[in-house]
C-alpha cells in the first residue's frame, strides 16, 4: 500500500487474472426472436486489464459504463460475447462445470446490496457455512460451527450472532456477514461490486477498514468497483477508468489521480465535490455538457467525443487505442489528444 | 446574520406510531433559513432530515406520522398550523420542493410540458396556451436542449439528469421564496450532479431564492451551502457557517464524520470510522443520543441531555464538551 510502489508488472510479478478484449453485448444473440428489431446494447466493448496477486484494482466510472457487467461476466453470471479471462493461465469463459466449481473457491464476490444478497430465511450460521456444503473438503463438518464463529469475530461481529437472522442486523453488519461468507473458501481474488455504496459515511469507513485488514492478512487481490472516486482512491493500488464500455485510462492510483491523461478522467475528478476548502478545486472544475450517451447507440470513433472539449474530426473517425503514457510503465490512456503531464505534486 | 429569517423552525417533534413502538424521528429540531441563502441539512439515514422537510411541506402522512410539537414560522405565520386549503394556495408560490427520485415524482401518463403548465393553471396564473408557452421557456431556462419541442415528451423519454431538471423547472415555476431540495442529486452520476448543483445555485442567485438542501454528502455541503445544520437522532446537534463548522467542528459527531471520510486520510492509512451503529429511534439512549459512540463522553453525557451552547458568533453545538471539541484539530 505504499504510494511509491512501482506497478506490479515492473516488480516482475505474474498476474493472477488477465482479461483480454472482454466484450458483452446484450440482445446480441437469441433473446426472444426479436433480435432483428431490438437494439444491441454494447455494455462492455473490448476491455483488457491484468490483476496481480494481493493488489487492489479499482474500477471507476459513471452508471452505464459497464463496470458491473465486467464483474458479472468474470463471475460467469453473464456469458461474454467475446474475449478471454485467464485465471492462472486458464480461460474462465471456456471452463466446464468442474473447473468452474474449482474457480469459485479461488474467486469470490461481495455485492452492493447486503439486504438482497443474504437469504432472509436462513440463519447467519447457515448462510456462512453454505459454501462448505458445496465444497465439503474445505472444512470438516465437526469444525464448521467453530469456524463460522471465528469468521464472525474476524469481521467484527460476535460469536452469538451466528444464531440470528439477517433482519436482526443493520446494513453495515449485513455487509460484514457477506464478507465473512466470501472468505469461507479462502479465495485469491475477490470482486467487490460497490460494497460500501449503500452504507452511511460512518459505517462505510468501518467496512473499508475491514476489507483492507483482510487483504493485509490474506493477500487477496481485489477488483474494487465503485462510483465514489475518493473511496476508490483510498482502496486502490491501480485504477481503471471506464466510459461507455471501454477503458479510458489505467494506471497506478498516483498516476490516474495525480496526473490524469484522458480528458474524461480529468473532468470526472474535477466534478467530484471535495471537502477541501481551497477554491482551487472549484476554479478547476470542468463542467461537462450533457450526459453519457446510450450504449445502444454509442458515438463513432472515441466514445467520449460528444462531451469532450478537445474533440476534433479525427475523434469521430479513429477509435483511440490505449497508449502507454510517458510518465512510467503501465499508465495507459485512450485519447488522441491526451492532457499534458501535470508538473505539480500528485497529492 | 443580521437578516430577518425567512423560515424559522423551532423544537420540531415528529413521531411515527407503529404497532408496538413509537419511533421518534424528529426530537426537537431547530434550524433557520435566511433570504437568498442556502442552508444544508446534513445527516445520515435515520437522522430525521427528510422527515423534517416533509413535515414543513405538509407532506407527512398522518397517521402513522404525528407532529407532536414545535413551530415553523414562515413569513410570520406558523405553517404547521395553517389550514390545508390555505397551505395549498401558498405552497408552490412561496415554498416548493424537489425530491430525490425524479421519475417517481413525475406522472408517467402526461407530457412534461403539461405537468409544468399545470402549476400555472392551478394557481390561476394564465390561460392554457400561455401556460404551455411558459413551460417551454422554463425548460429552456433549466438547460434542456430543444426545449420547445421536448415539452411534448413524456417523462420516460428523459434521462435521469434531465428529469431532475424538469422537477426543478416545476418547483421554481412560480418563483418561490424557498426551495427545499431533498437529496436532489443522490441518484445521479457525479458529472451530472455538478450540473444540477450549478443550476440550483444559478437560479438561487438570479432570483434571490433561499434553498434548504438536504444531503448526506459533505462535499455537496461545501460546494453549495452558506450555513449547515448537522442532524443526529432527530436533533440538530451543530449549526453555523459551513466553513467554520467543517473546519472547526464543535460537536463530536461532526468531528467524527469528517474524520471518517476517505478524503481525510493519506493513502495507505486506515480510516477512522465512528464506532457502533446508528441509534434506534424507538429506544433512544439516555442523556445525549450520541454518547454510546462518542470519544468524549463522560458521566454527565449518559445522565443529562446537553444544552444548546454557543461556541462562537453564529455557531451552536449541543454537547456538554463543546468547547473542548471545538479546539480539537480535525486531522488528528
Amino acid at each position: 500500500m505504499n504510494p511509491s510502489t512501482p506497478s506490479p508488472a515492473a516488480a516482475g510479478k505474474k498476474p493472477i487474472l488477465q482479461v483480454r478484449g472482454l466484450t458483452k453485448h446484450f440482445g446480441a444473440s437469441g433473446g426472444f426472436g426479436l433480435t432483428s428489431r431490438s437494439k444491441v446494447i454494447r455494455a462492455v466493448d473490448g476491455v483488457s486489464f491484468d490483476l496481480y496477486p494481493g493488489e487492489t484494482l479499482g474500477l471507476v466510472g459513471e452508471s452505464g459504463c459497464g463496470k458491473s457487467t465486467v464483474a458479472r461476466t468474470l463471475l460467469r453470471l453473464e456469458e461474454p460475447t467475446a474475449g478471454q479471462a485467464l485465471f492462472d493461465g486458464k480461460d474462465i469463459f471456456t471452463m466446464d462445470g468442474a473447473e468452474m466449481r474449482n474457480l469459485r473457491r479461488r474467486m469470490q464476490v461481495i455485492f452492493q446490496d447486503p439486504y438482497a444478497s443474504l437469504n432472509p430465511r436462513m440463519r447467519v450460521e447457515d448462510i456462512i457455512s453454505e459454501p462448505w456444503v458445496i465444497h465439503p473438503d474445505v472444512v470438516p463438518i465437526d469444525q464448521r460451527p467453530d469456524r463460522v464463529r471465528d469468521l464472525l469475530e474476524s469481521v467484527g461481529l460476535r460469536r452469538d450472532h451466528a444464531e440470528r437472522y439477517p433482519h436482526q442486523f443493520s446494513g453495515g453488519q449485513l455487509q460484514r456477514i457477506g464478507i465473512a461468507r466470501a472468505m469461507t473458501l479462502n479465495p485469491q481474488v475477490m470482486i467487490c461490486d460497490e460494497p460500501v455504496s449503500a452504507l452511511d459515511l460512518s459505517i462505510q469507513a468501518q467496512v473499508i477498514n475491514l476489507l483492507e485488514e483482510i487483504q493485509d492478512r490474506h493477500q487477496i487481490a481485489y477488483i474494487f468497483i465503485a462510483h465514489d472516486l475518493s473511496v476508490v482512491r483510498h482502496m486502490s493500488d491501480r485504477v481503471a477508468v471506464m466510459y461507455l464500455g471501454r477503458v479510458a485510462e489505467l494506471g497506478t492510483e498516483r498516476q490516474v489521480y495525480g496526473s490524469p491523461r484522458h480528458p474524461y478522467t480529468k473532468a470526472l475528478l474535477s466534478a467530484e465535490p471535495t471537502i477541501n476548502f481551497t477554491n482551487e478545486m472549484q476554479s478547476r472544475r470542468i463542467l461537462l455538457q450533457g450526459e453519457v450517451p446510450s450504449p445502444a447507440n454509442p458515438p463513432s470513433g472515441c466514445r467520449f467525443r460528444t462531451r469532450c472539449w478537445k474533440a476534433e474530426e479525427r475523434c469521430k473517425v479513429d477509435i483511440p487505442e490505449l497508449v502507454v503514457q510517458s510518465d512510467g510503465d503501465g499508465h495507459v490512456a485512450a485519447c488522441h489528444f491526451p492532457e499534458p503531464l501535470s508538473t505539480g505534486p500528485a497529492h | 446574520m443580521a437578516d430577518k429569517p425567512l423560515l424559522e423552525v423551532r423544537d420540531l417533534k415528529v413521531e411515527f406510531r407503529t404497532g408496538r413502538e413509537i419511533v421518534k424521528a424528529v426530537n426537537g429540531a431547530n434550524f433557520t433559513a435566511y433570504p437568498g441563502k442556502t442552508l444544508a441539512i446534513l445527516g445520515e439515514s435515520g437522522s430525521g432530515k427528510s422527515v423534517s422537510a416533509q413535515t414543513i411541506m405538509r407532506l407527512l402522512q398522518i397517521p402513522p406520522g404525528a407532529i407532536t410539537g414545535g413551530t415553523a414560522m414562515f413569513h410570520g405565520v406558523d405553517i404547521l398550523k395553517m389550514p390545508m386549503d390555505e397551505w395549498r394556495q401558498m405552497s408552490g408560490k412561496k415554498m416548493a420542493m424537489v425530491f430525490q427520485d425524479a421519475l417517481a415524482s413525475l406522472n408517467p401518463v402526461f407530457t412534461v410540458g403539461w405537468q409544468i403548465a399545470e402549476t400555472f393553471r392551478i394557481h390561476g396564473e394564465c390561460s392554457r396556451s400561455e401556460a404551455f408557452d411558459r413551460a417551454g421557456a422554463l425548460l429552456e431556462r433549466v438547460g434542456i436542449p430543444a426545449a420547445r419541442d421536448r415539452v411534448k415528451d413524456f417523462p420516460h423519454q428523459f434521462s435521469g439528469g434531465m428529469r431532475q431538471r424538469v422537477m426543478i423547472a416545476m418547483a421554481v415555476a412560480l418563483k418561490p421564496d424557498l426551495l427545499i431540495a431533498d437529496e436532489p442529486t443522490t441518484a445521479l452520476d457525479v458529472t451530472v450532479q455538478a450540473q444540477i448543483m450549478d443550476l440550483i445555485k444559478d437560479i438561487s442567485k438570479e432570483s434571490g431564492m433561499s434553498v434548504i438542501l438536504i444531503t448526506h454528502d459533505l462535499g455537496v455541503v461545501v460546494d453549495v451551502a452558506d450555513t449547515v445544520a448537522v442532524m443526529y437522532a432527530g436533533r440538530v446537534v451543530e449549526g453555523g457557517n459551513v466553513i467554520d463548522v467543517l473546519q472547526q467542528p464543535a460537536h463530536p459527531y461532526t468531528l467524527a464524520l469528517l474524520r471518517s471520510a476517505p478524503q481525510a486520510r493519506e493513502k495507505g492509512e486506515r480510516l477512522q470510522p465512528i464506532v457502533g451503529s446508528p441509534p434506534d429511534l424507538a429506544n433512544l439512549p439516555t442523556g445525549c443520543s450520541f454518547h454510546p459512540r462518542c470519544a468524549f463522553a463522560t458521566d454527565i453525557c449518559r445522565r443529562q441531555a446537553p444544552p444548546i451552547k454557543s461556541v462562537a458568533e453564529g455557531r451552536i453545538s449541543e454537547c456538554h464538551h463543546a468547547e473542548t471539541v471545538h479546539h480539537e484539530p480535525v486531522h488528528a
